[in-house]
């Protein structure tokens, strides 16, 4: 099963991720996509492996090529997050790129290797705001990607200040 | 407690008006009040402006609104959904940003209702208005 989970910042998606896949009783595996390196990084990432701590996960550390990540098959997988997928992928020195479709290609791959795959996102989309020509590409590109990944997934999870809404399939908790 | 979220002018005030029969005249304004009156408050209006000034005071808004959620639990809370977008470049934006959703969760959580509006239209996204 795919479950893609979406939200803004700090809406509580990492939380409900980690709920879906506490009922996967097999491997379960944390793909970690953003860079280590930047001011706020270190703390997130503290933060994240706290919030995963004692739950049985491996991390994999994968910051681009997420299609070759190497899992065994029937996996559970936690993938955080397209967001820093997307910008890993599209910013690499002085060149813009448009990832979409290598990251859905990716992604379906790795999903072939997954019993349970839940993906988490980032809403980017909705401040109104107008960015430089390559921040409102990666604005595009991030809609793209989460349009594609709705259209694989069973399941789709919108997170409001903690609260989850269905958007397509099912509420699994 | 009680909660109205939405973006920008969506009608969430009107809506707290109609659905719990609050007029905007006795809202204590986020924007403009004193930290302290929301402790005593029936509904705050703009909660996400307060926490920028918190932030911008130096009062921690995270320890703020649990004792918000402590002391004043028949509160109805109005405020802006404001983290789907780019992360500021601005570190103090980023604060603001995140310390916004984590208030907002805690607040969300400590609530019986959470009505969503869109557009003037109201979606109750946990519990629903009780009968009389």
């Amino acid at each position: 099963m795919i479950t893609l989970v979406t939200g803004g910042t700090k809406c509580g998606k990492s939380g409900y991720a980690e709920r879906v896949l506490d009922r996967f009783e097999g491997q379960k595996y944390y793909i970690a996509t953003m860079n280590p390196v930047g001011d706020d990084a270190e703390e997130i990432i503290a933060r994240h492996v706290e919030m995963r701590c004692g739950k049985n996960y491996v991390t994999v550390e994968r910051l681009r090529d997420i299609g070759d990540t190497e899992i065994p098959e029937g996996s559970g997988v936690l993938l955080e997050c397209v967001g820093n997928l997307c910008a890993n992928e599209m910013f690499v020195g002085t060149e813009v790129l448009d990832p979409a479709k290598k990251i859905v290609e990716g992604i379906k791959r790795l999903s072939e290797k997954t019993e349970e795959l839940v993906i988490v996102t980032n809403e980017v989309g909705s401040d109104g705001n107008d960015y430089s020509p390559d921040t409102m590409a990666y604005i595009k590109q991030m809609a793209i990607i989460n349009r594609r990944i709705a259209e694989l997934a069973d399941n789709v999870v919108e997170c409001v200040y903690g609260i989850p809404i269905v958007r397509k399939g099912r509420l699994i908790c | 407690m009680k909660m109205i979220i939405g973006g920008a002018y969506q009608g969430k005030i009107g809506c707290a008006t109609e659905l719990f029969g609050i007029d905007e005249a006795d809202m204590v304004n986020g924007n403009t009040c004193d930290f302290e009156e929301v402790f005593s408050a029936v509904c705050i209006k703009s909660y996400h402006k307060l926490i920028a000034k918190l932030l911008a005071e130096g009062v921690d808004p995270v320890q703020f609104t649990k004792r918000l959620c402590e002391t004043n639990k028949d509160v109805l809370v109005i405020m802006d959904e404001i983290g789907c977008g780019i992360v500021p470049l601005v570190k103090a934006e980023r604060v603001r940003r995140e310390a916004t959703g984590r208030c907002g969760c805690m607040i969300a959580s400590e609530s019986d209702t959470v009505i969503r509006v869109i557009c003037g239209i109201p979606t109750y996204i946990k519990g629903a208005l009780r009968e009389g």
